[in-house]
């Protein structure tokens, strides 16, 4: 599809300073002061910075200590995820009050396609302005808007409308826009390719657009320098696309050698179950059903799937059910090829409980602790204590490489 | 068999057999009345294996005998009898009503195959009928409708020396209330976890007895409870398992509550929850002199009123979900109700909300019931 779009109808839609601004929320006397969302443990990294403590060159991903010297003053909130999670649900909820088009990105930025909500809401610019005013009047919170034909310029101009604006880029005006702004504004280049280009003279997206492909295409290879030259010249077709409503998640696994042992199969449930319940909170979502699936040495499969009495995205529950279900198999020294854990009945939630008690609630929280410190320090830093190989041996990621 | 039984007695008695009766049941058998001539009374029953209603009435027996017929057919039938006397009897496999001039005349099921209702002669203890029907009424409702987690749907009877607790949840909320019970077993403690739909029945039926005498006993590996009054029974099962330690969960003692107009608080949940979407809480700001009432729905409606408390301690801000707080206020049965806010350690949750009766401003109520509520996350 080629078709043109003739209006700024994308919206690239990004909370200001996300989580410390919810942190402000119920802590006015602290706002217009440096602030940084940190665990108060020893070596913890900014998550969120306020623009204030940003003046002081404090960024995200900054150790704290770092942060603390920048600007001794920095006031330090420990993290509250399920206030995040529930922030980022009801602006997502005001997004989609607008239309259905709305693509999530992460837990504060989205995009909105807001061609055909025209007659409803007016131009993309009273749109802009709606939004931000229904975020606002319905959070508390501030975003920034950036509104193009394409998806990319939407993002960049979102990024320049920062902090509590909006930046709104005529189709007409795309390249007048893009062509003066340095070529790591593009999405892809990185520091390396960025150094790489510039020995070729390319600073800005404009000289980057001028490059000849052939040579862009020796440069940084075939595939990435086609995505470049389209991006540079304002071209991106890329449409905005709602998450499809997943219905299950699902984690199998085909053994080297079958299997008959039922102690090494509920093993790789509880793996199964880990990863399951890890792509579930990664999409923010919960799973009201937890299945399993065998196959056999003689390939017949078999499946079998409990229902939750409240839906979870607790490994360690996903787990405890598959182990049930599995139990109930009464399993007798088969020959096993293939496990498989499966999450179904799926909804969007954060997976905190409602309820008066909880009895995974230690392993919630655990198991966010894990989600973290793989996000800071790459998969196969931590696991359950029953899935290590030997014990004791974790290596420490931060004394290695 | 064939008798004669006044038109009022009989219409009651049936209605009372088959409202226990399961709504669907894979044997059709089980879907019957059970239909008892001896002497000059009539027993009628129904029992599905979990559940049996059994009750006896005077009639004029001509031929004793015992049949089965469907149970909510009779029922239908004879609600709608014409005020004569009925005469009941069985002919070449059918059963024949007759009632003035009216006659209906219905298949027989085989009613050799039917099971044998359990009769329980034991009494555990005796609760006050209408103590029990309200404590019912304010416990069952929290009960859960889901099925799969099968412990809390049920009612959890704890049996002190002389004191009967009930208590039931759905996670969300607890209700609890104790009455007293005069005990006739040797020993002095047990529980019981009943289904709560039969416990609501039963609180229904027996609201106008007198007293009511409650019978826990293991039969044949299976552990039944019976509740007598009025030459009506009630059987039904257990349910196997452990009921969660939900009394842990009641604090101590609370210093930080409100107290406000039962009616008034209901009356103003009602109109401002009217712009809320389904399973949405309502926010309410407690301050001294008056609480808050403020909700926002989609499309940006907004709704907020303010009426009057007093309130004890600190300002406080919970989101509680309408339907459940208006469960616990009007189970509260009283003219006012205390509104107590506990503390926790956990900030992405909010600590538990209780609610017990008043019976004015100042003074505590005299019951035991209380109604724990968890609310929901307060974004700001």
């Amino acid at each position: 599809m080629t078709h043109e779009r003739s209006e700024a109808s994308i919206l690239h839609i990004d909370l200001d300073a996300f989580f410390a601004s919810v942190e402000l929320l119920d802590k006015p006397e602290l706002r217009g002061q440096p602030a940084v969302v940190a665990s108060p443990t020893g070596r913890s990294v900014v998550t969120s910075a306020t623009y204030e403590a940003r003046r002081f060159g404090i960024h995200s991903a900054q150790p704290l200590a770092q942060a603390q010297r920048l600007c001794p003053h920095v006031i330090v909130l420990p993290p509250h995820m399920e206030l995040y999670r529930e922030a980022s649900r009801r602006v997502m909820a005001i997004f989609r009050d607008i239309t259905p088009l709305v693509e999530q990105l992460s837990i504060d930025e989205a995009f909105l396609d807001v061609a055909g909500a025209r007659h409803l809401f007016g131009s993309p610019a009273e749109i802009a302005a709606l939004v931000r005013a229904r975020v606002r009047a319905g959070t508390g919170l501030t975003c920034s808007v950036g509104a193009a034909s394409t998806k990319f310029v939407a993002k960049v101009a979102s990024q320049r409308a920062k902090p509590n604006g909006v930046l709104v880029i005529e189709p007409h005006l795309t390249l007048d826009f893009l062509h003066p702004l340095p070529v790591g504004a593009l999405w892809g280049v990185g520091g390396v390719t960025g150094e790489h280009l510039r020995t070729f003279g390319v600073k800005t997206i404009g000289d980057l657009a001028e490059l000849p492909l052939g040579t862009l295409q020796r440069a940084v290879g075939d595939a990435s320098a086609r995505a470049l030259h389209e991006l540079a010249h304002g071209r991106d077709l890329r449409l905005v696309t709602p998450e499809r409503d997943e219905k299950s998640i699902s984690n199998e696994v085909t053994f080297e050698y079958d299997v008959a042992d039922a102690e090494i199969i509920r093993r790789q449930l509880l793996q199964l179950s880990l990863k399951v319940g890890a792509r579930l909170r990664t999409a923010h979502l919960v799973a009201r059903t937890v299945g399993i699936k065998l196959r056999w040495d003689d390939f017949r499969t078999i499946t079998r799937s409990r229902t939750l009495g409240e839906p979870t995205s607790v490994g360690r529950q996903i787990y405890t059910e598959a182990a049930a279900a599995f139990d109930e198999l009464k399993f007798a020294g088969r020959r096993v090829r293939l496990v498989g854990v499966r999450a179904g009945n799926l909804v969007a939630g954060d997976g905190a409980s409602a309820a008066l008690w909880d009895p995974y609630e230690r392993w919630r929280e655990a198991e966010n602790v894990m989600d973290d410190a793989i996000r800071r320090f790459g998969p196969h830093t931590v696991t359950a204590a029953a899935l290590m190989k030997k014990p004791g041996r974790m290596v420490d990621p931060r004394t290695e490489g | 068999m064939k008798f004669t039984v006044n038109r009022d007695v009989f219409s009651e008695a049936v209605s009372f057999v088959v409202k226990l009766l399961p709504q669907r049941t894979t044997l059709p058998l089980l879907s019957g009345a059970l239909i008892e001539a001896d002497g000059s009374t009539l027993t009628l029953s129904s029992f599905d294996y979990e559940v049996s209603a059994r009750t006896q009435v005077t009639a004029d027996v001509e031929a004793g005998g015992r049949a089965l017929v469907s149970g909510r057919l009779l029922n239908d039938i004879a609600n709608r009898l014409p005020q004569a006397p009925i005469v009941i009897s069985t002919e070449d496999g059918r059963i024949q009503v007759k009632c003035g001039s009216v006659s209906f005349s219905l298949p027989a099921m085989p009613v050799d195959e039917y099971p044998t209702v359990p009769q329980i002669d034991d009494v555990s203890g005796l609760v006050p009928g209408e103590d029990f029907a309200s404590a019912i009424a304010q416990v069952s409702l929290a009960a859960s409708k889901d099925d799969v987690t099968p412990v809390i749907t049920g009612v959890q009877f704890e049996i002190n020396e002389n004191s009967l607790g009930l208590i039931a949840t759905d996670r969300y909320r607890v209700a609890v209330r104790e009455i007293d019970w005069e005990n006739s077993m040797s020993g002095d403690a047990l529980t019981a976890l009943v289904p709560a739909r039969i416990v609501t029945e039963v609180g229904k039926t027996f609201a106008h007895s007198t007293t009511v005498s409650v019978a826990i006993v293991s039969k044949d590996e299976r552990e039944l409870i019976s509740f007598t009054a009025d030459n009506k029974t009630v059987t039904s099962l257990l349910i196997k398992g452990n009921f969660p330690p939900v009394r842990r969960l009641f604090p101590e003692k609370v210093e930080n509550y409100a107290v406000v107009n039962t009616n008034d608080l209901i009356e103003a949940t009602n109109r401002v929850g009217l712009v809320l979407d389904r399973e949405a809480a309502l926010r309410f700001s407690f301050r001294e002199g008056s609480v808050t009432l403020e909700a926002a729905g989609s499309e940006a409606a907004q709704a907020s009123e303010t009426i009057d408390a007093h309130l004890a301690g600190d300002d406080t801000v919970v989101s509680l979900k309408p339907q459940f707080l208006l469960d616990g206020l009007r189970s509260a049965h009283s003219e006012y109700a205390r509104i107590s806010f506990t503390k926790t350690d956990n900030p992405n949750k909010p600590g538990p909300v209780l609610i017990t009766s008043q019976t004015s401003k100042d003074e505590a109520g005299l019951d035991s019931y209380k109604y724990l509520l968890q609310p929901n996350l307060l974004l700001r």
